[in-house]
């Protein structure tokens, strides 16, 4: 258990700037994740936390200790890579008891440390399999498990359940979530799957640029997103372009193209009258609805894609902007039909439009 | 579904193929134990003196044999340590004119060994006094070269090098994860270049017959001037061992090569 300080670390190759400064204060025990899409410089802050890339400018802190010039073999960080990287020369067994052996520890030891770590990913009596001879699920628990035998001081995790089949994944969440929590160990993971990201970490940290967007608990990044961007990048689906326009009561209107929407006063409290403005909505939470009432605008059924669970439209004529609602009721809506479509206010995103 | 039956001709022809590649290599086999002078097919009667003969001093095959293995033996090994090392160099790293280089390394392969030998010829004449076996190793040496490089290549070229970064992370200094991770990890390629390379310098004639001194003869040249002179069975037999030989090579590197390690 360690805690891990980040102070203005920076990476550039030549004049691109992979990361800027970045400065990041990990608890004891906390779980956080960098999400950012490809090239944001979350790889780069993980490679460097790991040793194998050498910072441009600023240091990296363990328990307070700088450990940036410290080489990566020295510093007692557990990886788990996205592709496993299990030796495939070894045993599942040896894979495991790898870094022991480096340590020079006595066979029974390290014997008993590989049970105990095999047991604790639920791959008891594998230990003499090779790597090709698992499912790719039984490959990521050996990767765990050899990340963690060593007891390293912090855990990075690269993209660890994107290579996993939908119910996999769902499994190993809660997998990696329990290992994490019962051995308290300061984690890092790095993802650009946004669901991933809320469902494993304590805090979520969305990057761009090689810049931190914003910091926050998975239900503030997932739910209150700090500019379109991030909504973007955090699925929501529907972007409206906007002007604000007075108030009524708590709720502030927003003109938008013939229709005027109701957002709360809390959401939009940096907008003054006449600015330009963008609202985001989730795709499930629009609404169809029965008869018009606040924030309802009618619309023409583009195409509708049956997803299961919910249905995903492309609805036209709203505003200027195409709608995405992921309604659940299917029956009457079909290509070309009109809907009446309900944007409960509540689920509102309201950002200034600076352009 | 492809189709199981091949047809008729195509058997035919398939099997004539494999007879003409196959005729000789039986009629030297069995034209080793004739026991008349001459070589007749097919052998009237049964004998294994032409066998007793390699072995005797008077061919001077066993001394060949010697300087052949050590030539072979040597240049082999000395060329796994450039081979491999030069491999990595063109694998492990990215940098410009990567592709120029390992052709570099693999050139000796196109150009012709005579020309080559020429070249070393004036080189050795101008230093003098350059012993037989060093005249002979230096050219294998570097004739050889590009089968390990091409070999050890092929296996780099699809290695996981993340495997070198977990192994890093679990404590393992540069040194151990060289010789824990990626040397294991490469030793088909290394093992099926090494294999082909000292097949080759064992075989090599048109290099060696030129660069050889009286005092240091290989097998092959020692087989080729002994042709010169007498035609007898004593060249059937000495092919037949040969024959067995590289059988076993190719048997050991089916072994090695056949284990798929690499292959998740």
């Amino acid at each position: 258990m360690a805690t891990l300080e980040l102070q203005g670390l920076t990476k550039r190759f030549g004049e691109f700037t992979a990361v800027d400064s970045m400065n990041l204060k990990a608890a004891e025990g906390e779980m956080i994740a960098l999400l950012g899409g490809s090239g944001c410089g979350k790889t780069t802050t993980l490679r460097m936390i790991a040793g194998f890339t050498e910072p441009t400018a600023g240091q990296i802190l363990v328990d307070g200790k700088n450990v940036s010039t410290i080489p990566p073999y020295r510093r007692n960080i557990g990886i788990f890579f996205q592709n496993y990287a299990l030796f495939p020369h070894m045993t599942v067994f040896e894979n495991v008891a790898f870094g022991l052996k480096l340590q020079k520890l006595p066979k029974n030891e390290i014997r008993e440390r590989v049970e105990h770590m095999l047991a604790l990913v639920k791959l008891t009596g594998m230990d003499k399999r090779y790597p090709r001879q698992l499912s790719g699920g039984q490959q990521q628990r050996v990767a765990l498990a050899r990340a963690l035998v060593t007891r390293p001081s912090i855990l990075l995790l690269d993209e660890p359940l994107s290579n996993l089949d939908a119910k996999l994944r769902v499994e190993m969440q809660v997998e990696i979530k329990r290992i994490q929590k019962e051995l308290g160990i300061t984690t890092i993971i790095v993802t650009h799957d946004h669901e991933e990201a809320v469902s494993l970490a304590d805090r979520v940290i969305v990057m761009n640029a090689g810049h931190i967007l914003q910091i926050g608990k998975p239900q503030e990044v997932f739910d209150r997103p700090a500019s379109p961007f991030i909504a973007d990048f955090m699925g929501f689906s529907t972007f409206l372009h906007g002007i604000a326009a007075g108030a009524e009561g708590d709720m502030r209107l927003i003109r938008c193209g013939a229709h005027t929407l109701q957002v709360p006063a809390e959401a939009a409290q940096e907008l003054t009258e006449g600015d330009a403005c963008i609202l985001a909505i989730r795709s499930e939470n629009i609404r169809t609805a029965e008869q018009e009432g606040v924030n309802t605008v009618r619309g023409t059924v583009k195409s509708a894609t049956y997803k299961g669970h919910t249905t995903r439209l492309e609805v036209s004529g709203c505003f200027e902007e195409m709608v995405y609602p992921a309604i659940h009721e299917y029956a009457d809506v079909q290509e070309g039909s009109e809907v009446l479509l309900h944007f409960p206010a509540q689920h509102f995103c309201v950002y200034k439009d600076i352009k | 579904m492809r189709e199981k039956d091949v047809n008729l001709p195509c058997r035919i022809f398939a099997i004539l193929v494999m007879l003409f590649l196959l005729a000789p290599l039986v009629v030297i086999v069995i034209a080793s134990f004739t026991p008349t002078a001459l070589i007749t097919f097919p052998p009237q009667g049964f004998s294994l003196k032409w066998y007793a003969n390699i072995f005797g001093s008077s061919t001077h095959f066993m001394d060949g044999l010697v300087n052949s293995l050590k030539i072979g033996i040597l240049a082999t090994a000395a060329d796994i340590l450039l081979g491999v090392t030069a491999a990595l160099s063109v694998c492990r790293y990215s940098f410009k004119g990567k592709d120029a280089l390992l052709n570099y390394y693999t050139s000796p392969m196109y150009v012709p060994s005579v020309a080559f030998a020429f070249v070393l010829l004036q080189v050795y004449s101008q230093i003098g006094g350059v012993p037989g076996m060093l005249r002979i190793f230096i050219g294998h040496l570097i004739i050889i070269l590009p089968y390990i490089v091409r070999n050890t290549v092929s296996v780099l070229h699809v290695f996981n090098w993340t495997l070198e970064d977990a192994a890093t992370s679990m404590g393992a200094t540069p040194i151990q994860v060289f010789f824990k991770i990626t040397i294991p990890l490469a030793r088909p390629g290394i093992m099926a270049g090494a294999l082909l390379a000292f097949l080759y310098s064992f075989d090599e004639v048109a290099l060696s017959s030129l660069l050889s001194t009286p005092r240091f003869i290989t097998l092959p040249i020692r087989i080729m001037n002994y042709m010169e002179l007498t035609f007898d069975p004593t060249l059937a037999a000495i092919s037949t061992l040969l024959i067995l030989a590289s059988l076993v090579l190719i048997v050991l590197m089916e072994k090695f090569v056949g284990l798929d390690m690499f292959v998740k």
